[in-house]
């Protein structure tokens, strides 16, 4: 759960899920095409493209010269999982559960 | 400590109901929401002893859950530990579900379930407000 709360602090930043939100529509990008998601310097960038990525919501390689950024897909599916909360899980079973009673009466 | 309680009437007796939330081939009829199938499962609260099924989606995500029987009174209650895994099928923080049936004056039955030290509370209570509609932003986005 500690990860989650880290997951949403860094999401909670206007440029920071600007971010993550291109590389999820554009898929892995070098650095230099995020540094028009916000109007900050690059080295402002870089911070927070650092703080995604201790917080586990993205990934960075290298190739040759470039540092290649994307979302991991592990930080997206620990979301999703915490969406399926208990309420919901509960009351869809229990309306089935009545649906199922009632159809072999 | 959250506690979700949630409270049903059912037209059938009590015995009836407690085969649908304890035999296997019954609990396969309703467990998860609409959309959900179980492809795996040891699903059974006729005995004590340990659970767990895995539930996927029509998008093929799959969300699997586990814990231990805790206790058993056909045909008023059963008990059951409860922890989501992740995606390295570590256990997440464990809660505890008690389902209880009380006979009804029309042969019904009054159904309660309660789910307690619910940790979701607590991990919501720590984030700042605003982030729910830029999550359901996100999930729409991931799952495109």
């Amino acid at each position: 759960m500690s990860d989650l709360v880290q997951t949403f602090a860094a999401l909670g930043d206007a440029t920071r899920f600007a971010i993550v939100e291109r590389l999820l529509i554009r898929g892995a990008l070098p650095a230099g095409d995020l540094l028009d998601v916000a109007d900050i310097s690059a080295p402002a960038i870089s911070r927070h493209l650092k703080v995604l990525r201790e917080a586990g919501l993205i990934t960075q390689t290298v190739d040759k010269q470039r540092r290649i950024y994307a979302v991991d897909p592990a930080a997206m599916q620990s979301i999703e999982k915490w969406m399926l909360d208990h309420e919901a899980f509960w009351k869809g079973s229990l309306d089935r559960l009545a649906a199922a009673l009632d159809r072999e009466d | 400590m959250p506690t979700l309680t949630l409270e049903r009437h059912f037209d059938a007796p009590p015995e009836r109901v407690f085969a649908f939330v304890s035999q296997t081939e019954h609990l396969l009829k309703w467990w998860g929401p609409e959309g959900m199938f179980v492809p795996e499962h040891q699903l059974s609260f006729e005995r004590t002893g340990p659970w767990m099924s895995v539930m996927k989606n029509d998008e093929g995500q799959r969300f699997k859950v586990s814990g231990h029987v805790t206790h058993v009174d056909p045909p008023n209650s059963v008990g059951f530990t409860w922890a989501w895994h992740d995606e390295n099928d570590q256990r997440g923080v464990e809660s505890h579900v008690t389902i209880k049936l009380v006979p009804a004056q029309n042969g019904g039955t009054q159904f309660t379930l309660s789910h307690v030290d619910l940790p979701s509370d607590e991990v919501a209570a720590n984030h700042e407000q605003g982030w729910t509609s830029s999550l359901r932003k996100l999930e729409r986005l991931a799952s495109a």
